[in-house]
């Protein structure tokens, strides 16, 4: 990103003139400039123009199905659809026209029509584009007088997805997802007429490792995810924007919980990264935030305060380091978790005296590699600790095996361990076994940890603000929304507190300015932005979804 | 009442009707028969300025206030008015709660009237949306009867409360029986005794029943038993004349300068009442009078909180003439709840009613201030909304929170005596001031 300040602000008169390949059109009256090959709906949107649709989505093609996007196009004799029609020079488009609003209005009230009374029940009600269009643009009572066609309800589609055909309103949304995204084609329509569904071949289940995308586009609760399903009301949701913690990829996300507890994870609009989608295994990685997690710490075993471990932990390594130097010391840093987190405890261990950094994480799943989202590195954080070590420590930071060689060899008598070493097989709990001083930071047990000496537990990353690096070397920022569990609190803290009574002083305050600082010390870092703070947002009221 | 270094009515109390200055030489004789040093200049006690609490919880602070008075003998030096002790965050719960859930707060402003307080937030609400027009005329004549019915209400429980706290005891259960009956009635309208939340954005909840104008005709006789009742037994007497007339004295000028609205700068003599110089809902086809005062004392407070319960009274009558018959909410599902019927069974109606209760109803971006007459002046709503279905600031102006402000003015250089009827005759309601 260059300064901002260096770049004189382009005014309109310096401007050079339009490219050939942009279109000038008016919509409503107002002039719209597009690239070419857009369409009247997006250049709408551009003008801040707002048409109803259903079965548009900008990350898949147009079909047109919906009719929900017609509008007048001055010298065509019907209304036209403004998702499929490409924009022409001097077009003159009307959205707002008494025929294009009625037009709109009947097309809702046909859809209306056989739509069943569930949004007590359904669990799109408060994001549901059908709601919201209504509201919009219709407003009517009903004019039908008989009874409405009934369809299956609780269709199990696949592991993830359960159906209800009669809320689908036909928009074929999913099935592009599943054909343009996931690159599968396991759903399709049948039958003809107001019996027409959507449906899996017989014998076959929608179960591609995309197939939950379709329940964020489905515009009605037609498509429902089983995991989220009955689990809460969308709108008493309150949503924060993070990254998945998944894998190297770095999906944007957001992350809906309430009450200190997570339900879901969606993906958000990030055209560079992961532009509308995101992977099934990534969407369901919170579950792990309520699993075996490391509440309290522990001093060999036994419940202990923070204090009391942090004093504890301290004094040993004084010891430690008094009686055999601090060449003995090692710090095992961890792709698992944020750029703050593992830059403060690699500064510990600078500070002490000792440059023996561990490179830590989980291994490789190469099975997992796609074309398209999924990454077989499934550590958030493996570029972003490279960086950070190659610039604290150029050259000297070994694997974890390494480490596990140096314990067996005695020339690693301390270890610091970052993360969640969960991973770690039996053999290397052994060689852990043999260390004078374990002190382990995990936000989950493990039994690598029930071998420390001393525990901490973590806040993991749906409980802490930092940054994450994805394999596009791209920092993005992971935001804090619910509370830590039990006593956890960010690594970087527990870092900070062992340095002071280490006499190795990390002045952090905050978590910004320590990002601040290392985006200083780390070259691949020097341009990152930790971006704003936000507060939860109540879904009801951010008019975000539907 | 000429001394002004010696508390008037305070000695006038000890003594009882008889002339101050015969009693002050005799007793000074006396002391002089009697070998006391009867110079002036030493007849006084040493004293030395105390520091003194009132409140927060004191019989004759409604809701809590504290007063910190500095006080040399009976005569305040000083006193430091501190509001604040029924903050409820009225205007931040209000920017996380729908258009329509802020009713309830509401009732919460002045507790004594809460009706008042419903319908000065429902003007703010439809001024913004746009639809101040389009009220029913119905709905417009039904917020005005039940506005009066609280001021009503508001008034004759401040005369009862202030009454009282001077001794009167059984005033006070005249006036407070009064207020219940018109409780009654209110209850009988909304549903509840005291926080109605009737009003809604649009309309009325509900139309009232149509023997609530003869149910109120019909109190008429019994609460002007009751009015006359306390006139007779407080206008010339001798203990209430002496705590009313001429303490708290507040002058128009200085009235204006606090902001004052409502009975309390009518007092002064500054005809301003917004239902005459800014008429809303119906009150331009009303005939009403707005009575002043003289003397911008405690009395006339009294006086005119009396004579407005008359005023009220008298518009209630035309309302009931001219009220037409008609919808009570304005016709737009987009702000209306649609029929419980329609929907149960139809998904239009269903999705209109899951949207105005999830949701809220939507108001176009932009701000507004409006302001309607309450039971203790300008009751102000100053509203920004973003275009979602709760205000991304709502900012209420509570009339007794200006008038409050100057209660030290007024009390400083009074006795503490003076402070119960001077406060109880501002009438600050805790609810409304700390909101």
């Amino acid at each position: 990103m260059a300064d901002p300040i260096a770049t004189p602000p382009a005014s309109a008169a310096a401007a050079p003139a339009p490219p050939t390949n942009l279109i000038s059109l008016k919509i409503d009256g107002k002039a719209v400039t597009v690239p070419r090959g857009t369409n009247v709906l997006e250049a709408a949107k551009t003008a801040g123009i707002d048409i109803s649709y259903f079965c548009y989505h900008p990350g898949l093609s147009a079909p047109a199905v919906c009719r929900q996007c017609l509008v007048d196009v001055k010298g065509q004799p019907k209304l036209v659809p403004s998702c499929y029609t490409p924009v022409a020079e001097n077009m003159e488009v009307v959205t707002d026209s008494e025929k294009v609003l009625v037009a709109r209005q009947q097309m809702l009230e046909f859809t209306l029509v056989n739509h069943p009374v569930d949004c007590p029940i359904c669990d799109k009600a408060g994001e549901c584009t059908l709601q919201k269009m209504y509201d919009e643009w219709d407003g009517g009572g009903s004019r039908t007088d008989v009874p409405k066609r009934e369809k299956p309800k609780a269709v199990d589609l696949g592991p993830t997805i359960m159906l209800d055909a009669e809320r689908c309103i036909l928009c074929s949304r999913c099935i592009r997802v599943c054909d343009e995204v996931a690159g599968k084609h396991q759903l399709t329509m049948s039958i003809r007429g107001d019996r027409e569904q959507i449906s899996v071949a017989p014998g076959q289940q929608l179960d591609n490792p995309y197939s939950l995308n379709t329940v964020d586009v489905c515009p009605v609760g037609a498509l429902t995810s089983k995991d989220f399903r009955f689990q809460m009301r969308a709108w008493e949701l309150e949503k924060v924007d993070s990254v998945c913690p998944g894998c190297a990829t770095g999906c944007n996300i957001e992350v809906h919980a309430s009450k200190g507890r997570v339900y879901r994870m969606v993906p958000r609009e990030n055209l560079a990264v992961n532009k509308y989608w995101m992977c099934d295994e990534g969407r369901l990685t919170y579950h792990a935030l309520t699993k075996g997690r490391q509440a309290v710490a522990t001093m060999r075993g036994t419940p202990a305060t923070m204090d009391k471990a942090i004093a504890f932990a301290s004094d040993r390594l004084a010891s430690v380091i008094q009686s055999a130097g601090p060449g003995v010391v090692g710090v095992l840093l961890n792709a698992q978790t944020t750029n703050e987190d593992n830059y403060a405890l690699a500064k510990l261990a600078l500070a002490l005296g000792t440059d023996r950094l561990f490179i830590g994480g989980h291994t490789l799943v190469p099975e997992r590699q796609d074309k398209i989202l999924m990454s077989a590195d499934v550590n958030p954080n493996t570029a972003g600790l490279r960086a950070i070590v190659d610039a604290l420590a150029p050259g000297k930071a070994k694997s974890y095996a390494q480490a596990r060689a140096d314990v067996a060899a005695g020339s690693l008598k301390v270890l610091i361990a970052l993360g969640d070493q969960s991973e770690v097989g039996v053999e290397g709990q052994a060689e852990l076994g043999k260390l004078e001083l374990f002190i382990s930071m995990s936000s989950w047990q493990s039994p690598v940890s029930e071998l420390a000496h001393v525990t901490f537990p973590v806040a993991a990353w749906a409980e802490l603000d930092g940054t994450f690096t994805n394999n596009k070397g791209m920092v993005q920022r992971v935001r804090r929304s619910i509370e830590p569990v039990g006593d956890a609190r960010p690594a970087w803290e527990i870092v900070r507190d062992l340095g002071k009574r280490l006499n190795a002083p990390l002045a952090y305050p905050t978590v910004k300015m320590l990002f601040k600082e290392m985006t200083g010390a780390v070259a691949g870092f020097a341009n990152a932005q930790f971006g704003r703070d936000s507060l939860p947002v109540l879904l009801r009221f951010a008019g975000s979804r539907g | 009442m000429a001394d002004t270094n010696v508390p008037p009515t305070a000695r006038k109390m000890v003594i009882g009707l008889q002339d101050v200055s015969d009693m002050a030489a005799a007793s000074s004789s006396d002391r002089a028969d009697k070998g006391f040093d009867t110079d002036e200049e030493d007849d006084e006690l040493p004293t030395e300025p105390m520091t003194l609490n009132m409140g927060p919880s004191h019989p004759a602070t409604h809701g809590t206030v504290r007063i910190v008075l500095t006080v040399e003998g009976e005569t305040i030096k000083d006193a430091d008015v501190q509001v604040g002790y029924l903050h409820r965050a009225f205007e931040k719960e209000s920017e996380h709660a729908t258009y329509t859930q802020i009713f309830p707060y509401t009732d919460r402003l002045n507790y004594v009237s809460p009706m008042l307080n419903n319908v000065g937030y429902a003007l703010a609400v439809e001024k913004l949306l746009g639809i101040v027009e389009d009220v029913p005329e119905r709905a417009q004549y039904i917020r005005v009867i039940v506005g009066e019915l609280a001021r009503m209400a508001d008034h004759m429980t401040c005369m009862a409360a202030g009454a009282m706290e001077l001794g009167a005891m059984t005033i006070y259960f005249w006036a407070i029986k009064g207020r219940e009956w018109i409780w009654e009635i209110l209850e009988e309208i909304s549903g509840a005794r005291m926080t109605h939340s009737y009003v809604r954005v649009g309309g009325v909840a509900y139309d009232i029943h149509e023997s609530i104008p003869g149910k109120i005709k019909a109190l008429y006789p019994k609460l002007e038993v009751i009015l006359s009742d306390i006139r007779q037994a407080l206008y010339e007497n001798r203990i209430f004349r002496d705590r009313m007339d001429g303490i708290g004295v507040f002058s128009k000028e200085n009235a204006l300068s606090y902001g004052w609205t409502g009975v309390s700068l009518r007092s002064t003599g500054v005809p301003y009442d917004v239902r005459k110089d800014h008429p809303y809902l119906v009150y331009d086809r009303m005939n009403f009078s707005v009575p002043v005062g003289e003397k911008g004392d405690n009395f006339d407070r009294y006086i005119l909180r009396m004579e407005e319960t008359y005023q009220s009274m008298k518009i209630l009558l035309q309302c009931f003439e001219q009220i037409p018959a008609g919808p009570v909410v304005v016709d737009d599902p987009r702000i209306v709840l649609p029929p419980k019927q329609a929907v149960y069974n139809t998904i239009e109606s269903m999705i209109a009613h899951f949207k105005i209760i999830v949701d809220g109803v939507k108001v176009p971006p932009g701000e507004i201030y409006s302001y309607t007459e309450a039971g203790n002046g300008e009751l102000g709503f100053y509203i920004v909304s973003d275009g979602t279905g709760r205000p991304a600031r709502l900012r209420c102006r509570p009339p007794c929170f200006l008038i409050t402000s100057a209660l030290r003015e007024m009390i400083v250089g009074g006795s503490i005596a003076d402070i119960v009827p001077t406060f109880d005759m501002m009438n600050m309601i805790g609810g409304e001031c700390d909101r």
